[in-house]
């Protein structure tokens, strides 16, 4: 357990170390929100188009949405950090450590998980000045999901990150996975206004079920498309596989890569 | 007593390339064991089996009494290592990288806060403590490595390289923080280095390591009572030949032009040898005589220089692998 907290701690000072990450964090969301999101909701202002919505206006649409692509970029990229620990050298003084290797990797994607999941609350209180209609009761219960999707993405990219030697390697990864994965996930546009094919994608995206369930709760259940037990269920086995995954990885790691 | 490192027929394998190809050797609690060989010799590769970071392609190791591939924990929980490349947080200040790692190791609490103390007194680097490691020099760097192998009390030192990259003054300075951790009660180090000297100013036993393989082992006179008397340096006028001299068991002509002699008994053989040459038609201009280094050894036994094989890099290994 000493690993765990350990390594959750490490996390969190490096984190708070890193002003300027910090910083960008909560620009990036707000930039969505402000320069896209308001921009958009003016054009988006007939009844017809508050039909497409779910009823509300644009801005209330999209906030869920930028809130759990935030936390899914995020946490994704806390991958990183693995690849800079091999870069240097870190990652040697862990693996010669005599500390469960499961309980260090797993100490590492929570504490990656938790920031994440603050940078979100941090998300939510800047957009609830900017789109009345959100249900601050919703705040809880789209934080608890967040942190579940979090663990999964931190846990995914940990587990990539531990299999690439270098940072390019991992930056393809985050061109090909973020960008789309963000688009077929309704945080941006409705999935039921997407293209049969399209649809598709968007119910085998993951982010889709985060997005669902922080609308359900942060909007209604009228913006929601899936089941609440759905979206927990599919971020709960998902959380656990990749974090079974990165705890594999790290226990097979050698200096042989 | 048990030794503290125990190796037999360790081989690695990268690929088609054999780093290191059976090396077996014991190290006694207590003492200090260096690894000394040319740039891609299977020094670190041998570390590195060692510590449990790389499993041995056959043969075994014990460490601390326990098997490097049995029972890595247990080996881990007794060991302490710095590595040849840092291996710290640079974001992180000295102080807070010596408690993360006494964390680690399972310590805590007020204990850990004396001994990180202790440790930072040992290397001089209290007064830095709480500055970030990306501030700190070479020296530095390698000074709070040292020092946090030292946090959890491990009882086999593994150092690899320890001063490679750093100036001389420096590297006086790590060698007499190395010596001084040797105080420590029972602490076992065992170093690598390309540096003769530095083979000489530390270990108590040296194994010669080259191409993967142990060459020579024993304490540094052991060694060089191996090459035995003494070596005469001639500078001739023109360029040296070597010729069949009186008690002179081996000649060598040095790329300078020079000659030098390994004879039993400097003191007798120089006026013989001059007489000798002189009688050839060869006049001396200039003689030094010098006690043989692990240098000869290497010479005598590789005949290359330990040196040489600085400036050319080494077999591709682990080194080349990163």
């Amino acid at each position: 357990m000493q690993a765990f907290t350990v390594m959750f701690y490490r996390q969190v000072l490096r984190f708070f170390r890193a002003r300027a990450r910090v910083v960008a964090m909560i620009l990036n969301p707000l930039i969505w929100l402000l320069f896209f999101g308001l921009g958009w909701s003016r054009v988006f202002q007939s009844p017809m188009a508050r039909v497409i919505f779910g009823g509300v206006d644009y801005l209330t649409f999209l906030a869920p949405g930028i809130f759990a692509m935030t936390l899914f970029s995020q946490s994704f990229i806390g991958g990183v950090s693995v690849i800079w620990d091999k870069q240097f050298g870190f990652l040697k003084e862990i693996l010669v450590a005599p500390a469960p290797r499961a309980a260090s990797i797993a100490g590492r994607i929570f504490g990656d998980a938790t920031l994440v999941t603050l940078q979100g609350l941090v998300v939510l209180m800047l957009t609830f000045p900017l789109a009345h209609a959100l249900k601050p009761a919703g705040l809880l219960p789209s934080l608890l999901l967040g942190f579940l999707m979090a663990l999964a993405f931190a846990g995914l990219g940990t587990a990539l990150a531990l299999k690439m030697e270098s940072l390019e390697g991992f930056q393809m990864f985050m061109m090909i996975l973020i960008l789309p994965l963000t688009f077929l996930s309704g945080a941006i546009y409705p999935i039921g206004a997407m293209p049969g094919w399209m649809q598709a994608l968007a119910y085998a995206n993951p982010l889709t079920y985060a997005v669902d369930g922080a609308r359900h709760y942060l909007v209604g259940a009228s913006a929601a498309r899936f089941a609440l037990a759905l979206d927990w269920g599919l971020l709960l086995l998902l959380a656990l596989g990749f974090l079974l995954l990165a705890a594999l990885a790290f226990r097979r790691a050698t200096l042989e890569g | 007593m048990q030794p503290a490192i125990v190796a037999e027929g360790l081989k690695k394998r990268f690929g088609r390339v054999e780093a290191v190809r059976g090396v077996s050797f014991e190290v006694r609690p207590g003492e200090i064991f260096a690894f000394l060989g040319p740039n891609g010799a299977g020094k670190t590769t041998t570390v590195h089996m060692l510590t449990t970071l790389l499993r041995p392609s056959a043969g075994r190791a014990e460490v601390a009494g326990f098997d490097v591939v049995a029972a890595p924990t247990e080996v881990r929980r007794r060991i302490g290592v710095v590595f040849q490349d840092p291996s710290l947080d640079r974001e992180l200040t000295a102080r807070e990288n010596l408690y993360i790692h006494g964390r680690i190791y399972g310590l805590g609490g007020p204990a850990l806060r004396e001994k990180i103390g202790e440790v930072l007194r040992l290397v001089e680097l209290e007064p830095v403590a709480d500055r970030p490691v990306k501030q700190f020099s070479g020296g530095m760097k390698r000074r709070l490595e040292l020092a946090r192998a030292l946090v959890h009390r491990p009882r086999v030192l593994f150092l690899d390289e320890p001063t490679l990259g750093l100036d001389p003054q420096t590297r006086a300075h790590v060698w007499d923080y190395i010596r001084a951790m040797k105080v420590e009660a029972g602490l076992t180090l065992f170093l690598t280095t390309h540096y003769m000297d530095e083979a000489e100013a530390l270990a108590d036993r040296v194994a010669i390591i080259d191409r993967g393989e142990i060459i020579a082992l024993g304490t540094v006179e052991e060694l060089i009572r191996r090459i035995g008397g003494e070596l005469l340096y001639l500078r001739p006028e023109g360029k040296g030949r070597c010729r069949p001299l009186p008690g002179v068991r081996n000649c060598r002509e040095l790329p300078d032009g020079r000659l030098l002699l390994e004879v039993e008994d400097a003191a007798s053989a120089l006026p013989r040898v001059l007489e000798a040459l002189l009688a050839g038609g060869q006049r001396v201009r200039e003689v030094t005589l010098r006690r043989p280094t692990l240098n000869d050894v290497f010479i005598r036994l590789t005949g290359r220089e330990l040196r040489d094989e600085l400036t050319r890099p080494g077999p591709a290994g682990w080194r080349g692998r990163r």
